[in-house]
């Protein structure tokens, strides 16, 4: 039997995980903060640890949680960025 | 599950499970059986059982380097996967017959039921749905351009096409009648205003609710009347459903899959019904939302389930807005005060009646429930609370909305009767009322 699919069927391509570090001495780190109850408290923790290893770190934050990360906030990362950690959650 | 937790421990990595499941679902089963290695997918049709013959699941093939299946173990068979895999494999029970598989049965039996058929392609809600047949789904696009795009729908990103709508349409059980109101559903739900991203993959019970305005509600016959909210009315059970359908197939924000609801709630199924303009003492909420009183339009709402209000004996308008408003006080946490998120009520005819003999407009009532219902700082710092709360004297008065306009008022149900309702927010969304007006010739 035939039908017409509520879904959209169409095959993405997927985008591949870019390589990961060796190490994270000397690295930027993005630290994004989705506005999340408690989120920045975990990132502050992450931070540390992050700083311990050699890292370099910058806080970014998307404008709410509900709603996925604007084209402003991606291209910051990218640009800025070696690596990214984001809080989820609460 | 009882192979793959049995593998999991043997921990192979040679093994490679296809379940015959939805990615999600099969991402689930390896979950809950702590397997590790390799999770394909199958769904319907089964094309790689069929391929392999597989009648039974679980059935274990040994595939050699060049490709060729050559053992097999069908059911549970501990003596059977140790001499498959060349190791020891202890433990109870050693043996266990599995069960017909699914492209098997379908084949064996002469095919699926249609309705059966839906399920197994997960174009459902958990109800029977009608099958989309290109016949019916043409007839719901009724001539217009089936390639149309509507937008994208989170969080999947399927585009929604008039056809993909139409044929969740079709699935909801709408009459060709009912499209335009579907299409200006679906266009206010995919306005970002009403961010569906994040309405439709919340831990929430949020869904979205649509409210009908204007002379579209008479030859459709969506219900503002008597049950209203409930169960019995056609168009409001298929319209709601239809754009539910959209988020969940088409968006790709099934209950358990990309929809997160903690818990939900049944009026996640649908949720539509009319403003019963014809009892209402005060301008439609389209006309007060800016259109022309003579234009039919949709608003599109997200919130939770409605809790009911019982009044009986007020006499003085001010009772009734604070019972009305004090019931609502509790919303999203007791202590969550104050909440900058839109509470729709539903005002039945006779509470409406009663503020309308008082000579209360929209305004007043709205007014007098945001004054109603104001607490001490102290008494609210308790388990969940705002910064404000936190940050402010225990005598500090702390009102329950941020303004009166997240106060909304929509007058619906029968004419006997003083049950009014409220729905509970979709909290901390930033989700706007989104309206749309209904053009017949989408």
């Amino acid at each position: 039997m035939e039908y017409v699919s509520p879904i959209d069927e169409r095959v993405r391509e997927p985008i591949p995980f870019a390589s990961r570090p060796s190490a994270l001495e000397g690295k930027r780190v993005a630290l994004l903060d989705i506005t999340k109850a408690r989120g920045s408290e975990f990132l502050d923790r992450v931070e540390q640890r992050l700083r311990e290893h050699g890292a370099q770190t910058f806080r970014i934050s998307k404008e709410i949680f509900s709603k996925p990360a604007s084209l402003d906030v991606i291209e910051e990362i990218a640009l800025r960025g070696d690596l990214t950690v984001e809080g989820l959650a609460d | 599950m009882l192979a793959l937790r049995r593998l999991a421990a043997v921990g192979s990595a040679d093994v490679v499970c296809i379940a015959q499941e939805r990615p999600e679902v099969a991402a689930r089963l390896a979950r809950r059986a702590g397997f590790e290695q390799t999770v394909l997918v199958d769904p319907a049709p089964y094309a790689v059982s069929r391929s392999f013959g597989v009648e039974t699941v679980p059935t274990a093939v040994r595939i050699d380097v060049d490709g060729r299946a050559r053992d097999r173990v069908v059911g549970w068979d501990a003596e059977g996967y140790s001499s498959l895999l060349g190791v020891v494999i202890d433990g109870e029970p050693r043996s266990k017959p599995g069960c017909v598989a699914r492209g098997f049965f379908e084949e064996s039996f002469g095919g699926l039921d249609e309705l059966e058929d839906m399920f197994e392609r997960g174009w459902s809600d958990g109800l029977p749905v009608v099958p989309p047949t290109p016949e019916r789904v043409e007839a719901m696009v009724g001539g217009r351009d089936g390639a149309r795009s509507l937008g994208l729908v989170p969080p999947a990103q399927g585009e929604a096409t008039l056809e993909r709508v139409a044929a969740c349409a079709v699935l909801a059980g709408c009459r060709p009648a009912y499209f335009p109101i579907v299409v200006a559903a679906v266009e206010a739900a995919l306005d970002p205003r009403f961010n569906a991203h994040g309405v439709a993959v919340t831990t929430q019970p949020a869904g979205p609710i649509v409210v009908v305005n204007g002379p579209a509600r008479e030859p459709v016959g969506v219900n503002g009347g008597m049950g209203a909210l409930g169960p019995g009315t056609r168009a409001n059970a298929t319209i709601g459903r239809a754009l539910r359908l959209v988020l969940a197939l088409t968006g790709g924000a099934y209950p358990g899959g990309l929809d997160r609801a903690t818990l939900g709630h049944a009026g996640k199924l649908f949720c539509c019904f009319a403003e019963n303009e014809e009892a209402s003492p005060w301008p439609a909420l389209h006309v007060e939302r800016g259109l022309a009183p003579g234009a039919s339009a949709v608003t599109v709402f997200a919130g939770d389930a409605p809790l009911s209000i019982s009044d009986h004996r007020s006499k003085a308008p001010e009772e009734l807005a604070a019972t009305l408003a004090w019931a609502a006080a509790g919303q999203w946490s007791p202590f969550w005060w104050p909440m900058d998120d839109t509470s729709l009520f539903v005002v039945c005819p006779e509470h409406a009646a009663l503020f309308a003999d008082a000579g209360w407009d929209k305004e007043r009532v709205r007014s007098a429930m945001f004054e109603a219902v104001v607490r001490p700082a102290g008494e609210l710092r308790r388990g969940e609370t705002t910064p404000l709360v936190h940050a402010a004297d225990d005598d500090t008065p702390i009102q329950k909305w941020t303004t009166p306009e997240k106060i909304v008022l929509v007058v619906a149900g029968g004419e006997a009767g003083r049950f009014s309702a409220v729905f509970g927010p979709c909290d901390g969304m930033k989700s706007e009322p989104v309206t749309k007006e209904i053009l017949w010739s989408t």
